[in-house]
């Protein structure tokens, strides 16, 4: 009894308890589904907010990038300033004097100035500038303007010790400039004089063109020519120079080529040696193209009236350019306005920097100017006429140049055109086999028939199963003669059955290997149209090499500089 | 900036250079003539000539020493190589100067590598023949002219 009392009260206390457990459970999952789903939400937000940062890193970047980029520019603009304050702290005065000299030629010019006022100034450069190769240089020019021979001599002796080679290139280029020949010419001669032909500088160009278009006078073509053929003399004697420019000279030939046209798909399809064939082709047609070049250069009589504003210019150049000893705060004065320019991006100003610097500090044979001059006078700082005379000048090394590049053109011309069709590999020279090769054709398809066809087994299995059906029947015909009907019939269907489904699958291989070879041999003759055409297209752009080799051994120096005493008897 | 000009850096004009010699470049001048006419029937005829011919040869060799003068044996080529119009199958014969004999080739039939780099051009219709030196190939056009090449190693197609 007790037991049962304990049993009722504790199963109502139990239940309901269980009730309450089972209620409180269902809040808790309540609250899980809440909390998964604000944890859904958090997620969500999550993401948005690693998003928002990401934006926010790459802004800051970015934003940091402008600072660094605007804080370089303000220092960029700040170090200019302060560096310009420096050279003309330093310098300032070489910057008076080079005013000054531009100042007194054009004064010249005109004749408008007193003699006393420009020894006067002049004079006072000297006492003002020490060291300076400028300033005796137009004490020079102003004592010889008012006839004065010793000082003349002693201030023109000043000027030499000081500068030798700019302060002979500065009086050549105004005796040039006040139409004194014969003085501008011996100045010419000791400008050749101090020129090294294994070391040039950048405007030395510039003064062969402006003697070889006769700028200077005729005279002066000769006293160049006897220099320019020394300086040959004594870089051809050995083979080191010419070898560097005969190379560059192939390497220009071989990058010459024009584009290939995609005229022979089929051969570009099916000619395992189709890169040689093509490579072959790409250089047999630079013939043309160079032809073209060279005819391009010679016959130009661009004899650029320019020369003489550009003989000014190397002169204003002269006297408003830096000296050796203003270069390295000039160069940082540069690297700082190119910062400028480039928006505050220091890498950008020194790649900027270093390509100013290969192209104007370079300093080249006299060979190696020719072939500059030759592949891009634009860049070399010189005009089609220097661009014909280098050319002329270079004209031995081009024709080895040009007789090496057609040799290894024409070593490269492949012997046979490797085809593979299929499976089906054959070579043809000029495509003169076509007969023999279709045949040969025809016979590999023969032979892939006969394998095909090898592969299938004819049915004697089926055959002889119903055969033997057959025969079993036809033993049974006296004692069951409507079964050994049915049984012959079976064998009989048997044997159709299987000899049908057998020509079925023959048929199907005929067909195919048929049809292969249909298409196989429209390629193979589409292919050997090609080889011909190829063949044709190959020799009579390879036949252009005589052609040009001709016109370029033609080239001759002393055509050019007759063409050019013409346009020289105008200028003067 | 303005575009530098002039660099102030001393004159070192060496005349001691002057006086370096190489058989380079001006030396292969004398090779660059043009041959003569004789020369080029000379080794057109080697066609008739066969090995056994040793009068043959010695007359070839007189006229090939009449042709390169009294140049040094070294400065002389070490074969020719032409195209041999025997015909089919032969393509190109040559010349063993060393040796002193003449040897026609078959089409498949490979020469010593040092000939084997002249046979394409040899074979190519713009050239009458090859001499082929140690170190360069000198191409001989129909109307005897010369040009030099350099190719080193034959090419393989």
């Amino acid at each position: 009894m007790a037991d049962q009392a304990i049993s009722y009260a504790d199963l109502s206390y139990i239940n309901s308890e269980l009730r309450s457990i089972g209620s409180y459970i269902s809040g808790i999952s309540n609250e899980i589904g809440v909390i998964s789903s604000k944890q859904d939400n958090l997620e969500n937000d999550l993401v948005v907010l690693q998003s928002d940062l990401a934006k926010l890193t790459s802004l800051f970047n970015e934003f940091v990038d402008a600072d660094t980029r605007h804080k370089a520019l303000q220092l960029a603009e700040t170090r200019v300033g302060n560096l310009r304050q420096e050279l003309d702290l330093k310098f300032g005065y070489y910057a008076e004097v080079r005013r000054m000299a531009i100042g007194i030629l054009q004064a010249v010019d005109v004749g408008i100035v007193n003699d006393n006022t420009l020894q006067f100034t002049t004079e006072e450069v000297m006492i003002k500038a020490p060291g300076y190769w400028l300033a005796p240089a137009l004490v020079a020019l102003a004592s010889w303007i008012r006839d004065d021979r010793h000082n003349t001599e002693n201030a023109l002796n000043e000027s030499l010790r000081r500068d030798d080679y700019k302060a002979t290139l500065f009086y050549m280029l105004i005796m040039r400039r006040l139409g004194r020949n014969d003085a501008s010419l011996k100045w010419l001669e000791r400008y050749f004089m101090h020129q090294n032909p294994h070391n040039l500088s950048r405007e030395f160009i510039t003064i062969l063109e402006a003697v070889i278009t006769g700028v200077f006078p005729p005279a002066a073509r000769q006293l160049m020519m006897s220099n320019v053929k020394d300086w040959l003399d004594l870089l051809t004697h050995t083979d080191n120079f010419v070898n560097q420019q005969k190379a560059q000279w192939v390497s220009f030939f071989e990058a010459s080529g024009p584009l290939p046209e995609g005229k022979y798909p089929l051969l570009e399809k099916y000619c395992i040696n189709w890169p040689t064939l093509t490579a072959a082709l790409k250089a047999a047609k630079t013939h043309k193209v160079l032809q073209a070049y060279f005819q391009d250069i010679v016959s130009s009589t661009d004899f650029s009236k320019s020369v003489k504003v550009q003989l000014d210019e190397i002169l204003s150049l002269l006297v408003v350019n830096f000296d050796d000893e203003e270069l390295p705060l000039q160069e940082q004065v540069r690297l700082n306005q190119l910062i400028i320019q480039m928006d505050g991006s220091k890498s950008a100003a020194e790649a900027m920097m270093n390509s100013e610097k290969h192209i104007f500090e370079e300093k080249v044979d006299f060979l190696q100017l020719l072939t500059n001059a030759s592949f891009n006078p634009q860049l070399a700082g010189a005009t089609k006429a220097t661009q014909t005379l280098a050319v002329s000048i270079s004209q031995p090394w081009i024709v080895e140049a040009y007789d090496t590049f057609t040799a290894q053109s024409r070593n490269k011309i492949p012997k046979t055109i490797e085809l593979t069709i299929e499976d089906f590999k054959t070579s043809t020279k000029d495509g003169g086999n076509e007969n023999e090769l279709v045949k040969s054709q025809e016979l590999f398809y023969e032979n892939m028939l006969r394998i095909e066809l090898g592969r299938i087994s004819f049915p004697w299995g089926a055959i002889i199963i119903g055969s033997l059906l057959c025969l079993g029947a036809i033993s049974f015909v006296v004692a069951a003669p409507l079964a050994a009907l049915v049984g012959v019939g079976i064998g009989g269907v048997i044997i159709w059955m299987s000899m049908k489904n057998y020509n079925k699958i023959k048929k199907a291989i005929i067909a195919n290997v048929e049809e292969r070879k249909r298409k196989a041999k429209e390629v193979l003759r589409g292919c050997i149209a090609e080889t011909v055409d190829y063949r044709n297209e190959l020799a009579t752009e390879d036949a252009n090499a005589e052609e040009v080799r001709h016109f370029i051994a033609a080239i001759r120096a002393e055509d050019f500089t007759s063409l050019s005493k013409e346009t020289a008897r105008n200028i003067i | 900036m303005a575009r530098i000009i002039l660099q102030n850096e001393n004159f070192d004009f060496d005349a001691s250079k002057k006086q370096t010699t190489s058989t380079g470049f001006l030396s292969d001048r004398g090779l660059l003539k043009k041959r003569s006419q004789k020369y080029l029937d000379l080794i057109a005829s080697l066609d008739q000539k066969t090995l056994s011919e040793t009068k043959g040869i010695e007359e070839l060799m007189k006229g090939l020493q009449e042709e390169f003068g009294t140049a040094e044996l070294a400065s002389l080529p070490i074969g020719i190589v032409a195209k041999c119009f025997l015909g089919d199958p032969y393509e190109v014969h040559r010349l063993d100067l060393t040796a002193q004999i003449i040897r026609h080739y078959k089409i498949n039939e490979s020469m010593e590598p040092d000939f084997e780099k002249a046979r394409t051009l040899a074979l190519h219709n713009a050239y009458a023949l090859v001499e082929v030196y140690k170190e360069k190939l000198i191409l001989i056009r129909l109307d005897g002219t010369a040009s030099k090449t350099d190719i080193g190693t034959p090419t393989n197609f």
